[in-house]
């Protein structure tokens, strides 16, 4: 009955001792590809910090400035002059247009005469 | 059972049994010992461990201090005004180093311009931690990472980058190698909170959120073009401006010139034109006498006194006598002159008569009432004392009427002016976002809403008919108004009348005003020989520029309609 715990213990030792290794070389790797991650994301973050920055002097107006001046003559560029601004309420309302009544009777007289002028546009082309 | 009875000795004196539990005892001693042994070796090794300090300083620095960042800086619409980028920075851990003499000659093939001798004491010797070169390149680096030698590592430090250059110089300061703020409004982060955050080593990374500013960038960069500008056309040595809203007091533009590169802190201290020193910030470290801008305030406050009324005349065809000497007007008109008249024609006559209907005590209590003993309360570090005589004489009055004898700061002045135009409600002007309700409860009337309507006819008038029609020309459609002030320099103690110091304060649309400015031009010539060398052929001008291309972008668009102009005059005159 000893032998046999003793068997069992011995075993388990060994089952601990090799997981304990096991879990040792496990955590190492794990441990590794964790630096590994931090070091992409520093990298990454470096890199992102350097693009934000080029990001921010293109968008400068000190930067596109010179730019618009090196162009304005082939782009027409110019700053806007104050006429050139307007606003909706300075348009002036649409002019009523009044119905040209004379040239309406004058059409419906000739209708009820008989004569149609669409008709004779046709012919006399 | 078993286990014992194989050991035990072959001869028994005592009984066996009592032979047996003797040895077992010894055993369990031994095994007691040897184990306490092993216990003990783990607790001391432990202990040592624990003793252990850690050296985490580099050259007397926390890492932690070092790598700190700092947030960025954001203009009112969000674009970037500071930014901190990741750089590498090479450091050497001399004693790990084998061969200083290969290190040295590997170094130098990648940064030739380090010095030999410099750099050989540098990796030798003991030390745990030298730096060899701060702020390096990704192609450096990569370069040094290659060569492979020993002993020699890199840290990633921040590093401050401020896109816009020049242009913010004054307001965004400079911060040094270790990323700490020493001028400007970079100072002042430090002074409030950053560098308690850096210090406990919470400022690491992007935790900081980024700190929003009252500068519009657009507008920045116009006012430092035009100032810019102003200095070849006009062969001015000097020029600076500000500009605020009045009714936030939030600054939105504030250009200085001669300025330096905040990248490269150094340059702050290049001489200009053999002189040293021109480069600070002149307008709010910079005291100057303002000359005739100063007539607006001697106006305003008299105005709101009651002493003096919008329709008074003041007789201006003699001089004032002071004992030896005699104050005369620049343009003398020598006739009675109105009020309006008085501000349009910028006579000093008719200011000193109007500033001692009002009586010179009042006129000093106004002052102290605008905050002109003291500094302004506003968030950068470079501030200086304005100089305004404790106590008025009547000639001192006098001269002060008309801006002289007494110094104060552009950024008093527009402070000033911005009051004027917002219905007397006086604001301190910040740096950072400020909303129409924060700034309601931090207002001070320092003149009453009627005084201000008076203001901004008067303001508007001067543009119209007066010195500042040079300025509206360029700035025409937009409502603008403002005075003049052409202020001769004192050169070795006596007023040079070579020598001008010009301003322009001016605010605009004057029928609901929304933005205050002040212009100096130091020092102009004539731009050409049609053009004078008084205060609104240049500085004039120049605000008459800005205003016309800032203004559309600000929200202000023209307006030529004359009912404008019209229902500015004041009941009184119509």
């Amino acid at each position: 009955m000893i032998r046999t715990l003793n068997i069992l213990m011995v075993g388990t030792s060994l089952l601990g001792l090799v997981g304990v290794y096991a879990l040792k070389y496990s955590v190492e790797e794990t441990a590794s590809e964790k630096a590994r991650i931090e070091r992409q994301i520093d990298r990454q973050e470096g890199e992102l910090s350097l693009l934000q920055a080029d990001w921010a002097y293109l968008n400068q107006p000190a930067h596109i400035a010179p730019i618009v001046v090196r162009h304005q003559e082939a782009l027409g560029l110019e700053p806007a002059r104050q006429e050139q601004f307007g606003s909706l309420a300075s348009l002036p309302m649409r002019p009523i247009e009044q119905p040209d009544t004379g040239a309406l009777d004058a059409l419906f007289e000739s209708l009820e005469a008989g004569v149609d002028p669409i008709e004779q546009l046709i012919e006399t082309n | 059972m078993a286990i014992i009875s194989e050991g035990s000795a072959p001869i028994a004196l005592d009984g066996g049994r009592k032979a047996r539990g003797n040895l077992t005892k010894a055993r369990i001693r031994w095994v007691i010992a040897a184990l306490a042994i092993v216990f003990a070796v783990v607790a001391g090794k432990l202990i040592q461990l624990g003793t252990v300090v850690v050296d985490s300083t580099i050259e007397g620095r926390e890492r932690d201090l070092i790598t700190a960042s700092r947030p960025a800086i954001l203009d009112r619409n969000g674009l970037e005004m500071a930014v901190d980028i990741r750089v590498p920075s090479l450091f050497a851990e001399p004693r790990r180093i084998i061969d200083v003499d290969e290190a040295v000659e590997a170094l130098r093939s990648v940064m030739p311009d380090l010095d030999e001798t410099w750099l050989r004491n540098r990796l030798s010797g003991e030390k745990g931690f030298v730096w060899v070169r701060r702020e390096l390149s990704p192609a450096q680096q990569e370069r040094i990472f290659n060569l492979g030698i020993p002993g020699l590592d890199f840290v990633t430090e921040s590093k401050r980058f401020y896109p816009s250059g020049e242009e913010a110089s004054h307001i965004l300061g400079a911060v040094n190698i270790d990323n700490q703020g020493i001028a400007g409004i970079e100072k002042h982060m430090d002074g409030e909170d950053v560098a308690l955050l850096q210090s406990i080593g919470l400022a690491r990374g992007n935790e900081l959120s980024p700190v929003n500013l009252s500068i519009d960038l657009r507008v920045q960069h116009i006012m430092y073009e035009q100032l810019v500008d102003s200095l070849t056309r006009y062969k001015a040595v000097a020029a600076a401006g500000v500009m605020l809203d009045v009714r936030t007091g939030e600054v939105i533009a504030m250009v200085s010139l001669p300025d330096f590169d905040p990248n490269e802190p150094m340059t702050a201290f290049e001489p200009v034109n053999g002189k040293k020193d021109q480069r600070f910030n002149r307008v709010t470290s910079g005291i100057f006498e303002l000359g005739s801008t100063f007539k607006t305030i001697t106006l305003a406050g008299a105005l709101d006194s009651g002493l003096v009324k919008i329709t008074d005349t003041f007789d201006a065809r003699f001089g004032v006598r002071f004992g030896r000497f005699t104050i005369d007007d620049f343009h003398g008109k020598h006739r009675v002159l109105s009020l309006p008249e008085v501000y349009k024609y910028s006579s000093n006559i008719g200011t000193i008569k109007t500033m001692q209907q009002w009586g010179k005590d009042n006129f000093r209590a106004f002052l102290t009432k605008l905050g002109f003993d003291k500094r302004v309360p506003f968030e950068l570090p470079e501030m200086r004392n304005p100089n305004v005589p404790e106590k008025f004489s009547e000639i001192v009055a006098a001269t002060a009427a008309f801006g002289h004898g007494l110094s104060i700061s552009p950024l008093h002045m527009a402070m000033a002016t911005a009051a004027f135009v917002n219905d007397g409600y006086m604001v301190a002007p910040t740096i950072y976002k400020r909303s129409e309700a924060e700034a309601k409860a931090l207002y001070r009337p320092v003149i009453s809403p009627h005084t201000s309507a008076y203001m901004r006819y008067l303001m508007r008038l001067n543009a119209l008919e007066g010195s500042g029609t040079h300025m509206d020309k360029a700035a025409a459609g937009f409502r603008a108004g403002g005075k003049t002030g052409t202020a001769e320099k004192v050169v070795n103690g006596r007023y040079s009348s070579g020598l001008n110091l010009n301003v322009f304060t001016s605010a605009f649309p004057l029928e609901d005003p929304r933005y205050a400015m002040v212009i100096i031009v130091d020092e102009p010539q004539r731009e050409n020989e049609q053009s004078g060398v008084t205060a609104g052929w240049n500085a004039g001008e120049v605000t008459g520029r800005i205003i016309q291309r800032a203004a559309p972008m600000l929200g202000v668009s023209p307006d030529f309609s004359e009912t404008i102009d019209a229902s500015l005059v004041p009941v009184e005159l119509r």
